[in-house]
């Protein structure tokens, strides 16, 4: 059996998904499919503003607000304070997308590490580890945030700083798992037995073998970040406007919902599709590792 | 000296019973984690900026105001002291009063709580109602069109954020279509049916993540269980048909995981509803909560974060035991 079939913890779940086709084009698809719409939406966010003539996402004329779509100069028109839409969108999505990637690899690094380091340890240290782990996931993740994010303040950094706090235990738990359940693993004992320091061990022998699970939980992992992102956005913390994220675009839509209610939807689609891409992704990884 | 007590005869019998022993073990340890869930809260309220005195007068207020104000409210008290002076309170039951309503906690939560176990049990309801059959039926006949379909459609589905379905579904049904309410609430002892029309966007947009992961978890389980199990052979080759050992054979052994599942998912749940009830202005515990949090209110926050990790650690209890009573293998295992 492959790594990643482990029992890993609740997060993943049991949930395999659609059989693997059979066909090796169909295989690839899965992979390829997903792969393309991440590399499309990131392209379109980072590189699209500098290479085409797109607006500023900010500082817009109030008089020129609440264009339609198609408006010459604004292919998805202006929102209320005269900004164009689609500016805000490609820039909201450079935030989203830098707060989520950041998240995760914060995570991937320290709830991995300390995860990685509580199994090989043991005793009071992973004691120690998962018991402050599991207050922390004790608490709803919601409430948690947003108390964070209030004694923290507002803004890109201290977003991402906050959403550690969410991402941090969920990459502990399942590298711990990961780790106990290679503990016993010959290579490893062989490692232990021949001397090997507790920290090459983490770095040569748990980091290539834990790391596929921690990869597929890190795809799935960021569309979970930038839908709490969103969230935490739509409740007016995160990132402040004027300058855009997903989130405080949805946020900001809703106040004119009746109204305008395409200012919700472009948003929307976005976190959509992106979240689509990640997960797909993710589950094509995790079929590719764990199947035949 | 024989006759000294008839309880022990009795007592270890009961105590013995392993999954009452599990369920003894895992309410020990979640002692510790309910006081560093209090402790961690009440560390992260005092470090916002502002107290609930600030947030109270507004920015107006002079700063011998909030000075006055803060005394009246016990705030000028060191925070250790404040912290033992609640938990020694909350330990007794008694969960204070509300620093800025002055209303007792005990005196609003159960209102409160109604109100989110109502939701909350409103979409378990919609999503066991339909993911069972939806399963069911996908799994009957594995790659055909149904279940192609609900497959795509679940796997999409868990991708929507839920606030953005929770207005997607107010664009479409309050505003454009104006079957249901926006916002608001009406209370069950008014209004049975005006009550359900109230709940039925909000239920909607907080079930349908959890259909689609039922759904599929349900499905590709039973999949399993049809294609590979020595007892669903068995059971074919007793003669029965195929509905009846989807439905009495493996129907019952994938229930196990889906129990697990929903146990777990009523934490995370609890937790969608300080963004759900905001939305939709439902007077319920989690938007109590966004405002606790707000005005700095630490008693109102205190107690609802102790409720939820309580509700928590129950649910997970209870799973974990229910687990336990309906699956022998485990009831005897090594735990």
């Amino acid at each position: 059996m492959a790594i990643t079939e482990a029992a890993t913890p609740s997060v993943l779940m049991t949930d395999e998904g659609p059989p693997v086709p059979s066909r090796a084009w169909l295989r690839r698809l899965r992979i390829a499919a997903p792969a393309v719409l991440i590399v499309l939406i990131f392209v379109a966010c980072f590189v699209l503003p500098l290479v085409a003539p797109i607006a500023k996402p900010t500082g817009g004329d109030i008089l020129n607000s609440l264009q339609p779509a198609f408006t010459p100069g604004h292919l998805l028109g202006t929102d209320d304070n005269g900004n164009d839409i689609l500016a805000r969108i490609l820039y909201g999505g450079r935030t989203s997308l830098i707060v989520a990637l950041t998240v995760n690899l914060l995570g991937l690094v320290i709830g991995g590490g300390l995860g990685a380091l509580a199994a090989q340890a043991g005793g009071i240290v992973d004691g120690v580890i998962m018991r402050l782990f599991d207050v922390l996931i004790a608490i709803p993740s919601l409430a948690l945030i947003v108390a964070v994010s209030l004694s923290l303040g507002p803004g890109l950094r201290n977003t991402i700083l906050t959403l550690a706090f969410f991402s941090v235990p969920a990459f502990a738990r399942i590298s711990r798992a990961e780790a106990l359940r290679l503990r016993e693993q010959p290579f490893m004992v062989a490692a232990k037995l021949s001397g090997t320091s507790t920290g090459r061990i983490l770095v040569r022998h748990l980091a290539p073998n834990i790391g596929p699970a921690l990869m597929t939980f890190a795809m799935l992992g960021m569309g979970i970040v930038m839908v709490i992102e969103g969230a935490l956005s739509f409740l007016g913390l995160g990132i402040r406007p004027p300058a855009p994220s997903w989130g405080n675009m949805i946020f900001q839509g809703q106040l004119s919902l009746s109204g305008t209610p395409m200012l919700v939807v472009w948003p929307s689609v976005m976190l959509f599709l992106t979240v689509v891409g990640f997960n797909q992704f993710g589950e094509a990884l995790r079929a590719r590792w764990s199947g035949p | 000296m024989s006759r000294s007590s008839p309880v022990p005869r009795v007592v270890p019998a009961v105590l013995g019973s392993p999954a009452l022993r599990l369920a003894g073990w895992r309410l020990l340890t979640a002692v510790p984690i309910l006081l560093g869930v209090s402790i961690l809260m009440f560390i992260l309220l005092n470090l916002i900026p502002g107290s609930a005195a600030v947030q109270l007068l507004g920015p107006e207020a002079t700063p011998q105001q909030i000075a006055q104000l803060e005394e009246e409210m016990g705030l000028n008290r060191p925070p250790v002291v404040r912290y033992v002076d609640w938990l020694s309170h909350a330990v007794r039951g008694d969960l204070g009063r509300s620093l800025v309503s002055r209303q007792p906690i005990a005196d609003v939560l159960p209102a409160r709580l109604a109100v989110t176990g109502e939701l909350v049990g409103l979409a378990f309801v919609i999503s066991l109602v339909v993911a069972i059959p939806l399963a069911l039926l996908a799994a009957r006949r594995p790659n055909r069109l149904l279940d192609r379909v609900s497959m795509v459609v679940s796997t999409a589905g868990l991708s929507v954020a839920n606030y953005v379905l929770a207005l997607l579904l107010v664009l479409l049904f309050a505003v454009k279509l104006s079957w249901f309410p926006a916002i608001g609430y009406v209370p069950l002892s008014e209004s049975v049916s005006g009550n359900l029309h109230a709940m039925a966007l909000p239920a909607f947009a907080m079930a349908f993540p959890l259909l689609c992961f039922y759904t599929r978890f349900l499905r590709s389980d039973l999949v399993d269980q049809m294609q590979g199990q020595d007892y669903v052979m068995t059971a074919r080759a007793k003669g029965l048909g195929p509905w009846q050992v989807l439905l009495r054979h493996a129907f019952r052994n994938s229930s196990f995981g889906l129990i697990t599942i929903v146990g777990l998912n009523i934490s995370g749940l609890i937790g969608a509803t300080v963004i759900i009830e905001s939305i939709f202005s439902l007077p319920g515990i989690g938007q109590y909560l966004l405002q606790g949090i707000l005005t700095r209110d630490y008693i109102v926050v205190q107690a609802i974060v102790l409720v939820f990790a309580i509700i928590t650690v129950l649910a997970n209890l209870m799973a974990d035991v229910l687990y336990a009573v309906l699956d022998p293998r485990i009831r005897y295992g090594n735990h």
